[in-house]
């Protein structure tokens, strides 16, 4: 409820407070759990209307810890997909086209930015276009199926003819997810057969059956068990619901041919003759009589048309989708259609509806008592609320379609027709960039080993970003009293380091831009204090140490030790201070130097591959705006204050061999040391530095 | 190795003990309480029993180091072939501290703090207030479940990993509460089968766990 929910739907699983934690503590998800109605704090209606608001009644509900963050926006969403972009475009020319956009700041709050904004975990990078690749816009292709459950492969030949589900001995209990076992059941020990009379024939019908360690279902709820251990998809396709097999393809034209036979002499335009209207037909069965059905209706039409009738007409073996029928149904329409045509081949009247359940006529089961005494029985028998025998939505959308059963009114409502659920493959799916259709990541296409053959990954190319509220104690005055915990004061400058981490091996200069004032309702005041800077290259750690340790070690090295026991020791890869790098100033002055503060223009610390700085933000106050402007109480997640940030990195790397032509060479400044080539991105990104308080 | 390092815990009076915790040594607090063993249950060395009031355990029933058996809001009887896991704690006090005493049932006799049927399994963590509060025969207990006081809990029911029951509710036979306290029931018929392999179980434990009930008398 609290969670700052921006992330498309998409997104498997995200990181800290991205999750709107529904109903459950756990996270866990179960069909069988319903949510209770949620309180309707958003309802329209409700935002529209002004109210007064009062400091006491918005901390009401307790806060979610809130976690800074970082999203990072993909340039794909900046790209007309319209134009037909040439192959040939350079990070240059996106980020120039980025530049175009900068008269509208990107606005992490516009109901667009939802759909582009992402942790950095989450983007890939594409070497050949030098750009950011989010999965939104990278084009996906199954490497291979498999079950999550055997992690069997399945070839996709089999998926065409078999479906997406597997079909070995893999299922899950329908009632709560979990993986069902093969069970070994003996045959005494239940008492309720026991005392049925069908005793005697019960006991030769099978002995495994399929049960879930975690709810206790077991397949004999439903009556069935299996003859053997293996194979029991197949099995249990056989199966309905209480143990009957279902009828083959072949058993249902003779049970069609027996009654026939049987209301045999009688008019066959009114075959209903003494059945029972009440009958209920499995779904497949029904299927195959109405086809039967229409077959003779129209045999019966083409054959009195053309006298002698058609001998290819014999009935069962033509199906709708042979091209004779076919056409046979299509000069059937066009000459109802057009009955003023040339040949009246067609009379109209001559197809009647299906009378009969041996038609395939199936009548709504109105009549619905039987649910009712059914749900009072459970609640007298058990207990328990009926409620909680009825199936819940996600019980029955999780449920296999299964046309042996089920008939096609009154689908089944309780739990205790739910059939085992045979698990859905996974697919594992390689990634390409959209325009040079360079593959970005590659899975092992065995499905037991989770490495990647190739996984270019954002977090390997571009600076991460993290964020950290800067309180020095001698300086930052002392929060408001009765503030709850990580929230910023409105209306006060509050200080954050932002901590730039260099993944690769050149150095890299960045160049940061936000607007004045944050965009949306709560405008508030961003300087960013160091707007240029550079991060070293992320280097050997053990290199950077031996380099550090011969630079230092005979001048300092009593300086060193002393200063090594401090919380600020610049020992081997540690960091420094702006305040101590400042020339002029030694010893006890950096002591000094350190209590000053942030200054303008200056680094505020910098390590082996990692350099941090310093924004400043004043936010607006919450309540007071939301007093003025009249556009209703503070939405959720409205008071996390969001920055807008855009970031332009440049670097200079190796050009690569087959990329160096004559005729580039303004675009590669510093061309004589080996083939070095600047190379630069640029993005934007939104900072999330943490909940303003509702106080004021 | 072990020899030549100098171990900084003084060696217990038993040479060949060797405490591996860092956690202080759980001591028996409180009046050492009186208890009827059977003969042939099997109680470790390192549970705990404390309380006024008398707690029983009986036929080859089994209870595990560590586990807690508090009467101090009354009797605790465990019944036939039960096995309490490690840190489950039959007679818990409630989660604001209290020990309930138990009502008297219609005769007028206490109903003791906890009372076990024959065949419950009460797994690690599981905490079982005082107060009356009864466990029917065939139950499992979850790890980590919470029965509150004076809950009657019917027999083989199945409460799932840290479920919990409200105190004084009443639970029928054959539920299995599982997800968040979803209830349902156990239509499998396969209490005896349950049964049996609890007294395979137990025929195991006997000889893992070594049984010292003199300590406790």
């Amino acid at each position: 409820m609290f969670g700052n929910n921006r992330l498309p739907a998409f997104h498997p699983g995200l990181t800290q407070s991205r999750i709107r934690d529904t109903t459950t503590g756990s996270g866990l998800w179960f069909p069988g759990l319903r949510s209770p109605p949620l309180p309707s704090e958003s309802d329209p209606a409700n935002d529209q209307l002004p109210l007064p608001i009062t400091p006491e009644d918005l901390y009401d509900t307790p806060m979610a810890p809130f976690n800074p963050y970082t999203y990072i926006r993909c340039p794909c969403s900046e790209l007309n997909p319209y134009t037909k972009r040439t192959p040939d475009v350079t990070a240059q020319g996106l980020s120039r086209a980025a530049q175009d956009d900068d008269d509208h700041t990107f606005d992490p709050r516009a109901a667009r930015s939802n759909y582009s904004l992402y942790p950095l975990e989450y983007l890939s990078f594409c070497e050949d276009c030098h750009q950011i690749r989010c999965p939104r816009c990278v084009a996906e292709e199954i490497v291979c199926y498999y079950c999550p459950n055997c992690l069997f492969e399945v070839p996709s030949s089999n998926i065409r003819s078999e479906g997406s589900r597997c079909t070995r001995s893999c299922f899950q209990c329908p009632i709560c997810i979990g993986p069902l076992a093969v069970n070994h059941v003996e045959t005494p020990p239940d008492p309720n057969q026991l005392l049925s009379p069908d005793h005697a024939s019960s006991s030769h019908s099978g002995s495994y059956v399929l049960s879930c360690s975690y709810c206790n279902w077991s397949s004999t709820e439903i009556g069935i068990k299996f003859d053997k251990p293996n194979s029991i998809h197949m099995q249990l396709a056989k199966l309905r619901n209480g143990g009957e097999t279902r009828l083959t393809a072949k058993e249902r034209k003779e049970r069609r041919k027996e009654q026939a036979s049987q209301g045999g002499g009688g008019g066959s335009s009114t075959g209903q003759g003494e059945e029972d209207l009440d009958t209920l037909l499995d779904m497949e069965t029904q299927f195959a009589n109405l086809k039967s059905f229409y077959q003779n209706q129209l045999s019966d039409a083409n054959g009195t048309g053309k006298v002698g009738g058609d001998p290819s007409a014999a009935l069962g073996n033509l199906g709708f989708d042979a091209p004779a029928s076919l056409s046979r149904i299509m000069s059937l329409y066009t000459g109802s259609s057009s009955l003023h045509d040339k040949k009246s081949k067609s009379r109209p009247g001559t197809m009647r509806e299906a009378l009969a359940p041996s038609e395939g006529l199936q009548l709504a089961s109105l009549d619905e008592s039987s649910a009712i005494t059914a749900l009072q029985d459970f609640e007298s028998t058990t207990g328990l609320d009926a409620y909680s025998s009825t199936a819940s939505t996600t019980q029955l959308q999780s449920q296999a379609p299964y046309l042996g059963a089920s008939p096609l009114h009154g689908l089944t409502r309780f739990t205790s027709s739910l059939r085992p659920i045979p698990y859905l493959l996974r697919t594992k799916r390689s990634k390409r960039c959209p325009q040079c259709r360079h593959i970005i990541s590659k899975p092992e296409s065995k499905v037991t080993t989770t490495r990647f053959r190739i996984r270019l990954i954002a977090g390997n190319y571009i600076p991460t970003i993290t964020i950290k509220q800067l309180i020095i104690p001698g300086l930052t005055p002392p929060p408001m009293p009765n503030l709850p915990p990580d929230t910023i004061e409105p209306l006060k400058p509050a200080q954050f380091v932002l901590t730039f981490k260099n993944p690769i091996f050149e150095s890299v200069r960045v160049t940061l831009a936000t607007p004045a004032t944050t965009p949306g309702r709560f405008p508030a005041k961003v300087t960013i204090l160091c707007p240029q800077f550079e991060i070293d290259s992320n280097t050997d750690v053990w290199e950077e140490a031996l380099k550090d340790n011969n630079a230092t070690s005979s001048s300092s090295q009593a300086q060193n030790l002393s200063s090594s026991t401090g919380p600020e020791g610049s020992g081997p890869g540690g960091r420094k201070r702006a305040g101590t790098l400042r020339p002029g100033t030694a010893g006890g002055a950096s002591l000094a130097g350190e209590e000053l503060g942030p200054e303008v223009g200056k680094v505020w610390e910098r390590g082996r591959n990692w350099t941090s700085i310093v924004i400043e933000v004043i936010p607006a106050s919450l309540v007071q705006t939301a007093k003025r402007d009249g556009r209703g109480p503070i939405k959720e997640d409205e008071d996390v204050l969001e920055i807008p940030m855009f970031v332009r990195i440049e670097w200079e790397a190796e050009a690569p061999e087959d990329e160096i032509m004559p005729g580039l060479s303004s675009t590669k400044g510093g061309n004589k040391d080996g083939g070095k080539e600047k190379r630069e991105l640029a993005y934007w990104c939104v900072l999330g530095l943490g909940r303003v308080a509702r106080t004021l | 190795m072990s020899s030549a390092t100098p171990s900084p815990v003084p060696s217990s009076a038993h040479g060949h003990h060797k405490r591996h915790s860092i956690l202080p040594a759980v001591s028996q607090s409180g009046p050492k309480p009186p208890v009827q063993f059977s003969s042939s249950c099997t109680i470790a060395d390192s549970a705990l029993l404390t309380g006024p009031h008398t707690i029983i355990v009986s036929t080859e029933s089994v209870i595990h180091p560590r586990a807690r058996l508090e009467s101090l809001g009354g009797r605790v009887t465990v019944g036939r072939r039960c096995i309490v896991h490690e840190r489950a704690c039959l007679g818990a006090a409630d989660l604001q501290g209290r020990y309930h005493k138990g009502s008297p049932d219609k005769e007028g006799r206490s109903m003791g703090a906890v009372t076990l049927g024959d065949y419950v399994t009460v797994e690690v963590g599981a905490q079982v207030e005082s107060g009356g509060t009864v466990i029917g025969e065939g139950t499992t207990v979850g790890i980590g479940t919470r029965v509150g006081a004076g809950a009657v809990v019917g027999k083989h029911c199945t409460l799932t990993a840290n479920s919990t029951v409200a105190a004084g509710e009443v639970i029928p036979d054959y539920t299995v509460i599982y997800s968040n306290g979803l209830r349902r029931i156990d239509r499998r018929g396969v209490s005896e089968l349950k049964n049996k392999a609890q007294a395979r179980q137990i025929d195991v434990l006997r000889r893992m766990i070594p049984s010292n009930p003199g300590k406790f008398q």
